[in-house]
């Protein structure tokens, strides 16, 4: 359905996206996965024809949309990051007024916003000034506004942004349900690991403007196949346990966390054995050690050496 | 095109403040320092040596001057009065003849000084008929004589049609439609601005990036927006003419239809100037800041605060020619005061029209360049 080719956009001398390839079927959802500055919002707004690349193309069913954006902005609806809603209207006069500009009209107005009020869950609270609104119904509407006008492509920009566990699940749901039922394909953006392991299937990872990985789940983590995650668990973090563990090359990527210290081990190495005699050397009580099967944060601390977010 | 205006409705409907703060800032400014509504009338200390002057025919004819309001007092505490500058001048009457004593020189005191000489020399006139018939012999009868003369002015033998004329020096000031015409132009500046710096906060929000992704052109985007501010700004200037000349009362000189065809240019160019600081404006704050900056100076440069007839600085007259509210303001004295006719009020409005085409050009491709 739409493909990205080396995809280059240079902001005076920084490269924000440099040489991105990537490309979505009909009726899937793909995650664009990368910590905050990582090039993903510009992508997207590359994709959604809101800014122009320096650099490469973006084909959707093999036309250029560069020089015809018009043609994607027909099937697309776009969830940005910020609020785009007028916040003294109510859901309902927000709905009808970008509705409108997208020329509907009387009875199918109407009925869309009927549809789509209920989709996002707000039906009860259509009268209701979106200012008064929790920041999870806002995230709501402000989905609800971009499924408007029926869109085959719906981008999504870390919609989940600064809310509450319940409505990030209702949305996250919500967005399933749309691929499942009415088959829109999804580009979802998010530094939320577990979000885009829950939803996408496939998925981008990115980092400082390159894809750095992509694949589905299965793929990106068979890149850890050759390694565990370990998290030791201790009652106090102290300075010379982890330069033991740093001074360890078996150790490969050593986060400190408060109580806990979290490591990259190959897997044929009885990580126990030596563990438990680094802390008898530096007198450090161990609480735990757990092994973990890699997650996609874990292929991300891998191929970045950072945590997500970092 | 008519959804951006709707929704701009709706939201004007539910946050109107801007637009009532301003226009209550105007009338309190323009009837305060403009001395609406106070008694304007001038105090004036009199004199004399005539008994019972109150009855006077004298008497009676000056007290019923609109402008100043003639009090006897004593030969001391008027003229203590006048070196203290209390009043701007005081009157000495006398049975032929009177004096005028000012502080300085001044519009006021020219007056007062014509409405004296014409009660004494219509008194005069009347003394002199009746003193003329009396030497021929004639038994005057002085009360039909009066009426005949009061019947003879009204058919005269002669009519004197007299007529203002103005040269470039001629300077003609009226406090209460200067400091109204000068508090309007400058207070709806703020909300015309306040109206255009949506664009910038939807640009901030992501709604306008919303709109470019709908079927809506730009120019429709633009228009819709700029359409909505000017008319918030000619409603707001509209009112507050309309309620000053119909409810305070204020005298237009004949030409408060004309006012309302000057301020269209007008706010049109302010809508264009508010694009083009919206458009270099980097986040609402800056904004806030640069706004106050160019209005204050607006306002001082353009005569808003002062009449620009009282500036002698070179330099400050020469900037005042880059302001749009000078041209604002010579339109609407033109138009009031000189009650000159449209054809003359069109050099000023055109100036007007061509600063907002400018600034609106300027404006929309700046923006559009940052934004890309």
């Amino acid at each position: 359905m739409l493909e990205v080719l080396d995809l280059t956009k240079r902001f005076k001398k920084n490269f924000a996206v440099n040489g991105v390839n990537l490309f979505l079927e009909q009726g899937e959802i793909v995650g664009l996965l990368g910590p905050n500055g990582a090039g993903k919002s510009t992508t997207i707004s590359m994709i959604a024809t809101l800014i122009e690349p320096n650099s490469g193309d973006i084909r959707l069913y093999n036309e250029s949309i560069i020089k015809h954006p018009e043609k994607i902005r027909a099937i697309l609806g776009v969830v940005p990051q910020e609020i785009a809603l007028y916040q003294d209207l109510t859901a309902e006069e927000n709905l009808e007024f970008f509705g409108r500009i997208y020329r509907l009209k009387g009875r199918d107005l109407k009925k869309r916003m009927d549809e789509v009020l209920e989709i996002i869950g707000l039906a009860d609270k259509r009268k209701e000034k979106v200012k008064k609104f929790s920041g999870g119904m806002k995230r709501r509407l402000n989905i609800g506004v971009a499924l408007l006008h029926n869109p085959q492509l719906v981008i999504m920009d870390e919609p989940t942004v600064g809310i509450d566990p319940q409505s990030r699940t209702y949305i996250l749901d919500t967005v399933k349900r749309l691929n499942q039922e009415k088959g829109i394909t999804v580009l979802y953006t998010s530094h939320y690991m577990e979000e885009v392991e829950y939803l996408c299937q496939r998925i981008y990872i990115m980092d400082k403007g390159h894809i750095i990985a992509s694949g589905t789940k299965e793929e990106l983590k068979n890149i850890l196949s050759q390694e565990n995650t370990i998290t030791i668990k201790l009652d106090q973090v102290r300075k010379q346990f982890v330069e033991l563990l740093k001074a360890d090359p078996v150790f490969r990527q050593v986060m400190v966390y408060d109580s806990s210290i979290q490591v990259m081990v190959p897997k044929e190495v009885n990580v126990f054995t030596r563990v438990l005699s680094m802390a008898e050397q530096s007198g450090v009580e161990l609480a735990a050690i757990e092994v973990k099967t890699p997650t996609l944060e874990d292929v991300f601390l891998h191929l970045t050496g950072r945590a997500l977010r970092d | 095109m008519r959804a951006i205006l709707k929704a701009k409705w709706q939201l004007f409907l539910r946050t109107p403040w801007t637009f009532i703060t301003m226009t209550i800032l105007i009338l309190i400014f323009a009837y305060l320092i403009g001395g609406l509504g106070i008694d304007v009338k001038h105090e004036i200390p009199v004199f004399t040596n005539i008994k019972d002057v109150e009855k006077t025919e004298t008497w009676s004819r000056i007290t019923e001057s609109e402008v100043f309001e003639f009090q006897l007092t004593t030969e001391t505490e008027a003229k203590q009065a006048l070196e203290d500058h209390r009043v701007e001048a005081i009157v000495f009457l006398d049975h032929d003849d009177f004096k005028v004593y000012v502080a300085t020189e001044t519009p006021n005191a020219n007056l007062l000084y014509q409405l004296l000489q014409s009660a004494y020399t219509d008194l005069f006139l009347n003394e002199s008929i009746i003193e003329a018939a009396e030497e021929h012999g004639q038994v005057v009868d002085i009360v039909s004589l009066q009426e005949d003369l009061a019947k003879q002015k009204e058919n005269p033998l002669f009519s004197i049609q007299s007529e203002y004329f103005y040269s470039d020096k001629t300077v003609k000031v009226d406090m209460n439609l200067q400091s109204l015409f000068g508090f309007t132009l400058f207070f709806v500046i703020y909300t015309i601005a306040y109206n255009v710096l949506f664009i910038l906060q939807e640009k901030q929000s992501g709604i306008w990036n919303r709109m470019i992704l709908s079927p809506l052109k730009k120019w429709q985007m633009y228009m819709g927006n700029l359409l909505y501010s000017f008319a918030v700004g000619y409603i707001q200037v509209v009112a507050v003419f309309a309620l000053f000349r119909y409810v305070i009362g204020i005298d237009f000189y004949g030409g408060f239809a004309k006012t309302l065809l000057i301020l269209i240019p007008y706010v049109f160019c302010i809508v264009a100037l508010s694009l083009c600081v919206v458009s270099i404006s980097k986040n609402e704050q800056h904004f806030n800041v640069l706004i106050p900056l160019i209005s204050v100076s607006f306002g001082m440069l353009g005569g808003a605060y002062w009449p620009l007839e009282i500036v002698t600085s070179d330099i400050m007259l020469f900037l005042s020619k880059l302001i749009p509210i000078t041209y604002g303001m010579e339109a609407l004295k033109l138009a009031t005061l000189y009650q000159m006719p449209v054809q003359d009020l069109l050099p000023s409005m055109a100036v007007l029209v061509f600063m907002g085409v400018v600034l609106m050009g300027i404006g929309i491709n700046v923006m559009e360049k940052r934004s890309g």
